[in-house]
């Protein structure tokens, strides 16, 4: 079944990227399409609507919007973007968005591209845009079976997990180093430590970016992007499988955060434009600090962030605010608490702006070991983030549980 | 791409017949406004001023830029393209430029009156004074 | 002469202009000689990375790239001029001209060039289209 991928977009065809759209949406079983809107319908929709641009390009977006919502047209999802910079258009593709979650039950994901667009990332968005939509049954599944392995091949780390009747019974992780070697490195130390073989092994799932070249060699049952794998991994860890959640992964190389309801995302953003909003910058932070980056967390929290100027957007510039205030003299626990804030505020404002944060939220990732950053968090969001047991396992654990799905008869 | 105006009492199938009985070396597409030929640029040409004949006033013209048929622009494949809600309404006001047409045939002198000029403030407070008199 | 059109999509000037006797300069056209090359890189328009990186002539980087991709590709069209026609308020200015700040980047850019140029709106009736059409046809007319 081909899933039909609405767009509703500005820019795309004279950015030179829709080939790129067209390209990741075939590759993932899907097809980008356009609602059918009449002229007359245009003007219509827009003061129904109620915002009205001065490009038509966008009162056609919203036309289009309104189309999908009025069950006029039908797809499957709807993808919404326009171009990088453009003041106009991320007005309206935020209020499209959030009008789209409140008239219809379709997923929907957002992005804001320059030429320059990253396929990987947007690769990642339409799988899950498609997975959501294609498999349901799948990502309802709340109990893993069996003997199955997860590996999660990240931009950093690379994490394994080992599960038996879901039960945790394994798990090892390692910074990135070759995508291949580490993926079995880390499945080979999360076995002996489970105290089984590979060969006894009823499945296994891998997730993130190298999940395609470690999936292959290993013959992976499930080999799925890490949006929807994670935000299933987030809920089994915290036991929060009914009701509504956020899930908060601060990565490495980009940033996720995924709403879902009974465990299955039902929207979802993804940044990784500056790598000041990521784990790499507490990275970059910790050497230039030289302390270990487990200590980060607790130092923060041992500092004052509005002590010291940081605004980390760009990781250059914010290393730079980090040496600025060293020499003025500030203590290093007030650098780790800024550091921690700024990136949380990055999150909120290039992320949580894109989605309607639901409680409880559930911060998963390596970086949710580093209590500053934590706290941070909570700060923006109104309430303490809860931190699953394992919660940087949880793209392995989603690997995991998923791929005890496809075993037969267990 | 050749559109009829809808003021005219041709059909795009009557275009395209008299088209092709033109024996020129084109493709020729019947569409909902009109057809859209293809081919060297003399034959082109030479099928434009043909057809033109037929209804000079309500005939008109533009250079595509996608080819006959081109998937890349299918309303079948993926839904209507932007391009054709623009289509959709020139097509529609073709008509009014029919009028203008036969009007500079016609060497009128068209000019309109100017527009009303800005309510003086003097005046808009007698109004308000006698409003909320 | 070689007239541009604004917006330079639009069937009808496009049409006007042929039929009085001048070379309309058609996106249209431009955008053809993309589609149909024999390389296919970035469909369905086929714009390249230096077809955008053009429109740095006429807008910074800061510039989002659809203004820039648009540009890189009227900005040439502006150039070639010899004359051109404005036409304000129109109503249907989608998918190529659907960016209105590139739009007015456009209109001022013809303006900015020292050729004759023609501005006209839009009608919403028969009689405003005969005023339209009688003073472009005065217009084309005028430039022989």
């Amino acid at each position: 079944m081909t899933i039909k991928i609405a767009q509703l977009s500005c820019g795309t065809e004279y950015s030179g990227i829709q080939s790129e759209i067209d390209h990741a949406a075939d590759t993932v079983g899907g097809k980008m399409v356009y609602p059918d809107v009449a002229f007359d319908d245009i003007k219509r929709s827009v003061d129904e609507f109620g915002f009205n641009p001065a490009s038509p390009q966008l009162q056609l977006m919203i036309a289009r919007a309104k189309s999908l919502a009025d069950g006029h047209y039908d797809a499957d999802a709807v993808f919404i973007a326009t171009c990088f910079r453009c003041a106009e258009g991320a007005l309206v593709r935020n209020e499209v968005r959030r009008y789209i979650q409140e008239h219809t039950k379709l997923p929907v994901v957002t992005y804001s591209f320059t030429e320059r667009l990253k396929a990987a990332q947007l690769l990642t968005r339409m799988e899950a845009l498609v997975t959501i939509v294609e498999k349901k049954e799948l990502l309802a599944r709340e109990r893993q079976v069996g003997l199955t392995a997860g590996i999660d091949s990240g931009s950093s780390t690379t994490k394994a997990m080992i599960l038996r009747d879901n039960e945790i019974i394994g798990k090892y992780w390692t910074p990135t180093g070759p995508v291949l070697e580490t993926g079995l490195e880390v499945l080979e130390k999360a076995l002996a430590e489970a105290g089984v073989k590979q060969s006894e092994l009823d499945g296994i799932g891998v997730t993130g970016y190298g999940r395609f070249l470690i999936g292959k060699k290993l013959g992976a049952k499930l080999i799925q992007e890490e949006l929807t794998v994670n935000s299933k991994g987030a809920v089994w860890l915290a036991d929060r499988q009914k009701g509504e959640a956020t899930i908060i992964d601060i990565g490495g190389m980009d940033n996720k955060a995924i709403t879902v309801r009974d465990g299955i995302p039902d929207n979802f953003t993804m940044g990784g434009i500056c790598a000041g909003a990521s784990g790499r910058f507490l990275e970059m932070v910790t050497k230039r600090l030289k302390v270990p980056i487990e200590d980060l967390g607790a130092l923060a929290d041992k500092g004052d962030w509005k002590k010291v100027n940081m605004n980390s957007y760009c990781s250059v510039f914010g290393i730079q605010d980090l040496v600025t205030s060293l020499a003025a003299g500030n203590t290093i626990e007030d650098v780790a608490a800024a550091a921690c804030h700024s990136v949380a505020e990055q999150v909120y404002m290039q992320q949580l702006q894109e989605i309607d944060v639901r409680q409880p939220v559930i911060q998963v990732g390596g970086t949710s070991l580093i209590s500053g950053l934590v706290k941070a968090v909570g700060d923006m969001v109104g309430s303490k983030p809860i931190i699953p047991k394992h919660s940087q396992y949880i793209g392995s654990a989603g690997a995991a549980l998923l791929a005890s799905g496809f075993l037969e008869g267990i | 791409m050749i559109v009829i105006a809808p003021s005219s009492d041709l059909t795009p199938d009557q275009v395209a017949r008299f088209i092709h009985s033109l024996g020129l070396d084109i493709n020729i597409k019947e569409t909902c406004y009109g057809a859209n030929i293809e081919g060297p640029k003399g034959q082109v040409r030479k099928a434009l001023t043909e057809v033109r004949k037929l209804d000079p006033n309500r005939i008109f013209s533009k250079v595509r830029a996608f080819p006959i048929g081109d998937e890349r622009r299918c309303r079948a494949h993926h839904g209507s393209r932007p391009g054709f809600n623009q289509v959709e309404k020139e097509w529609k006001d073709l008509s009014m430029i029919d009028a203008g047409l036969c009007a500079a045939d016609r060497g009128e002198i068209c000019e309109l009156p100017p527009p009303p000029e800005k309510l003086p403030v003097k005046r808009l407070r007698e109004i308000v004074d006698e409003v909320t008199k | 002469m070689k007239v541009f059109m604004i917006p330079p999509n639009s069937l009808i000037l496009y049409d006007l202009v042929e039929r009085f006797g001048h070379q309309p300069l058609s996106l249209m056209g431009e955008l053809r000689e993309h589609v149909v090359k024999p390389e296919i890189e970035s469909p369905p328009l086929n714009l390249s990375q230096e077809d955008i990186m053009n429109g740095l002539k006429y807008a910074g980087i800061e510039v989002p790239s659809g203004v820039r991709g648009r540009l890189g590709i009227w900005g040439p069209m502006v150039d070639e001029a010899e004359a051109a026609i404005i036409m304000h308020d129109m109503p249907y200015t989608f998918g190529c001209v659907g960016c209105h700040r590139t739009n007015l980047m456009l209109i001022y850019m013809v303006r900015r060039k020292k050729i004759p140029i023609l501005e006209v709106h839009y009608p919403k009736t028969d009689e405003e289209a005969k005023v339209m059409v009688t003073k472009i046809k005065a217009f084309l007319e005028g430039l022989k």
